[in-house]
């Protein structure tokens, strides 16, 4: 892949090491949330109150993990002073594991809430708008990780474009979550819960995006945050169409 | 040297005699030779571009005619080529079937370098871990597929059983993976295998295990609740009084094998490792203690040796079901003037329970199926003594979500040993030794 040759290109092999070290540690940490998430998701689902507290249980690792992967970001700023793709590289993993700790937070909502959620007496059906919603996101979050571990951009943009899609799913679920309470007061304090985990999910949606944004700037070194998907597509044509003149 | 190299030489050298000799008559020596010699270096000069020609174009020219040494020369370089083409189609020809081997292999073949980048897959690992031919190569296969148990089986170099990986992106597969260390140095070979029908069924058949006994100990409490009125109605006719309290010790059993069904269910279901609360041991089986000698069919001599006051990292109620099923069947097994012992210790290698008891012991032909699943030495032993066949099985399940071992040892008519050996990893010593809990 032609990104790639620019982000592995070092002299120093220990550089390169510690470098390809810090991706691999972020996908680790990637890959452990996406779990977290699945479980979460499978928790609420089914109903699984003894799922949703391990979820809960295991959120410090997220934590301890994010904590560790600054750590080695900073060492590498101070010591190795980076410059150009080396250092697009480590400010968006710095980016990366933020938003990859606020998933694991939204996770945990999705445990405490299957723990709570299973001890009333609520009938499955009513659990499948947020199967389809978390099964969307759980995607998008797989998708966002796949580009960062193969520095993709056209996947990452893809990706990116799918935020809509949980976004109107978020406000299907809105909308029918206010027609039940309509129907039935009683039944409020549950739909409530409901509406609390679909906004946790179509967060983590976001989280998912974020990631895919700081894909776009490590490899390209195109800043496409607040910008629309458009702009964004045409930005990105012209930034490689002019690398390819650079390199041929 | 060879002998068309001295046919050659002396070939030039004669050649210059003659043209020496011929320059003399005519009295030219001088321009006779000169025009030898340039004669020469042109045919030289042919001969080499000739062949060279022939080397540059060589698979689509024949070799040039030539006599002598250039001859040989040809010949022989033809005859390499030759060689080296046949060894090249036939090594490129098993490469071509070896891939299609491999192509055709039912299960994903991935090839690891040193630092577990892709090397090469083919089309089915393609397929099912979505990796894209070409792309992919160069990319560590852990960042390609993240789950953690995969991650740390591939990062420790494929030790330990291979883990089974849900890939609910893909298809909602379930794959088994297995890390090869082939021959050549730093090179490995990961060998994925669909095993989403195997872990289908297995998960059937464990929800069909739970459903079944949830679904049965309804009804049982019932029937047993109306045998122990009945049991108890001194207006009973004399005749049933016996039938009632077989019914009794038979529905008492049912029960017990319907909440060990259950029990091994939980365990079954419960994912990896089980939890790190600490326990002390040692109250715990000072606890056990108290209860076993208040059983009807206690052992003469029932000793606790408690050597360390370590605690152990791990869930309080599958060690108190694992150190209950053990002293249970030790108690059960064991006359009523024999002895029942239980030693806990700590060492360099982890803390270890022991139960032994001095009862009529085991051939050594069971012990290896001991913990399998209702498996009985003889039938009619455990039967009548009230137990479910599953006890050993609880233990074995719940001894694995702890990391830990259980080893049996055994001598027939003399008594059985059964220690459990936790790992360090799941001890925790005490700050200040507190002495003689029990």
């Amino acid at each position: 892949m032609m990104d790639t040759s620019d982000l592995s290109h070092h002299i120093h092999s220990r550089y390169n090491a510690e470098l390809e070290g810090i991706r691999t540690g972020v996908l680790q940490m990637g890959g452990f949330v996406e779990q977290q998430l699945q479980n979460g998701v499978k928790a609420i689902v089914n109903g699984d109150s003894r799922l949703g507290e391990e979820v809960g249980r295991q959120d410090h690792k997220v934590n301890s993990m994010e904590v560790s992967i600054d750590e080695d970001c900073s060492r590498i700023l101070a010591t190795r002073a980076p410059t150009a793709s080396d250092l697009r590289l480590i400010v968006a993993v710095i980016k990366t594991i933020t938003d990859l700790e606020r998933i694991g937070d939204e996770t945990e909502k999705l445990g405490h809430a299957a723990s709570r959620l299973s001890n009333s007496d609520r009938t499955a059906d009513r659990y499948r708008e947020l199967k389809h919603i978390g099964e969307l996101v759980a995607d998008m979050v797989h998708g966002a990780l796949d580009a960062f571990a193969r520095l993709d951009t056209e996947a990452a943009l893809s990706v990116a474009r799918r935020d809509r899609v949980i976004d109107e799913e978020y406000e299907a679920i809105q909308r029918q979550c206010i027609t039940f309470m309509m129907e039935d007061p009683r039944a409020i304090r549950r739909t409530l819960d409901i509406l609390s985990l679909a906004r946790a999910l179509e967060r983590v949606g976001d989280h998912a995006k974020n990631i895919c944004e700081y894909v776009v700037y490590m490899v390209l070194g195109k800043d496409i945050r607040h910008l629309s998907i458009e702009d964004v597509e045409r930005q990105i044509s012209a930034a490689r169409a002019s690398k390819q003149a650079d390199q041929g | 040297m060879s002998r068309p190299a001295w046919q050659y030489l002396l070939g030039i050298v004669s050649g210059l005699l003659v043209a020496l000799a011929i320059g003399w008559i005519i009295d030219r020596p001088g321009l006779c030779t000169s025009l030898y010699l340039a004669a020469i270096v042109a045919w030289q000069a042919r001969n080499l571009i000739r062949f060279e020609n022939w080397l540059r174009l060589r698979s689509i020219l024949r070799p040039p005619n030539m006599r002598g040494l250039w001859g040989e020369t040809v010949e022989r370089a033809n005859r390499l080529y030759q060689r080296k083409r046949f060894h090249k189609r036939r090594a490129l020809m098993l490469l071509r079937e070896l891939r299609r081997m491999t192509s055709a292999m039912p299960d994903g073949t991935i090839l690891l370098g040193p630092t577990r980048e892709i090397l090469w897959f083919n089309p089915t690992a393609a397929q099912w871990l979505g990796l894209r031919r070409k792309l992919d190569y160069g990319i560590r296969i852990d960042n390609l597929i993240r789950q953690p148990d995969f991650v740390e089986y591939v990062v420790n170099g494929g030790k330990g059983p291979g883990p089974r990986v849900h890939m609910p992106n893909l298809g909602d597969r379930w794959f088994a993976f297995n890390l090869v260390t082939t021959s050549a140095r730093d090179l490995q070979l990961l060998i994925v295998r669909d095993v989403t029908s195997e872990a289908r069924l297995e998960s059937m058949r464990r929800d069909f295990v739970a459903n079944a006994s949830h679904e049965l100990r309804s009804p049982l409490t019932v029937v047993r609740g109306y045998l122990d009125t009945l049991a108890e109605d001194s207006t009973l006719d004399e005749t049933w009084r016996e039938p009632v309290r077989e019914m009794q010790r038979q529905s008492e059993r049912m029960h017990n094998i319907v909440s060990d069904l259950l029990e091994l269910s939980r365990l079954e279901a419960g994912r990896g490792e089980a939890e790190t609360e600490p326990i002390d041991v040692a109250g715990l089986l000072a606890l056990m203690r108290r209860e076993a000698l208040s059983r009807p069919d206690r052992p003469a001599k029932f000793d606790v040796h408690l050597e360390s006051d370590a605690l152990l990292l791990g869930a309080e109620s599958e060690l108190h079901s694992i150190f209950q099923n053990l002293i249970t069947n030790a108690v059960k097994y064991t006359p009523p003037e024999g002895t029942v012992s239980v030693r806990y210790w700590t060492d360099g290698r982890g803390s270890h329970v022991a139960v032994s008891d001095t009862g009529i012991g085991i051939p050594a032909a069971h012990i290896p199926r001991l913990t399998e699943r209702f498996y009985r030495v003889d039938a009619g032993r455990s039967r009548k003594l009230g137990g479910s066949g599953l006890g050993l099985a609880i233990v074995k399940h719940a001894l694995q979500r702890h990391g830990a071992q259980l080893e049996i040892t055994s001598e027939e008519g003399k008594g059985s040993s059964f220690t459990c050996h936790f790992p360090p990893a799941r001890v925790q010593l005490r700050e200040s030794p507190v002495a003689g809990v029990a």
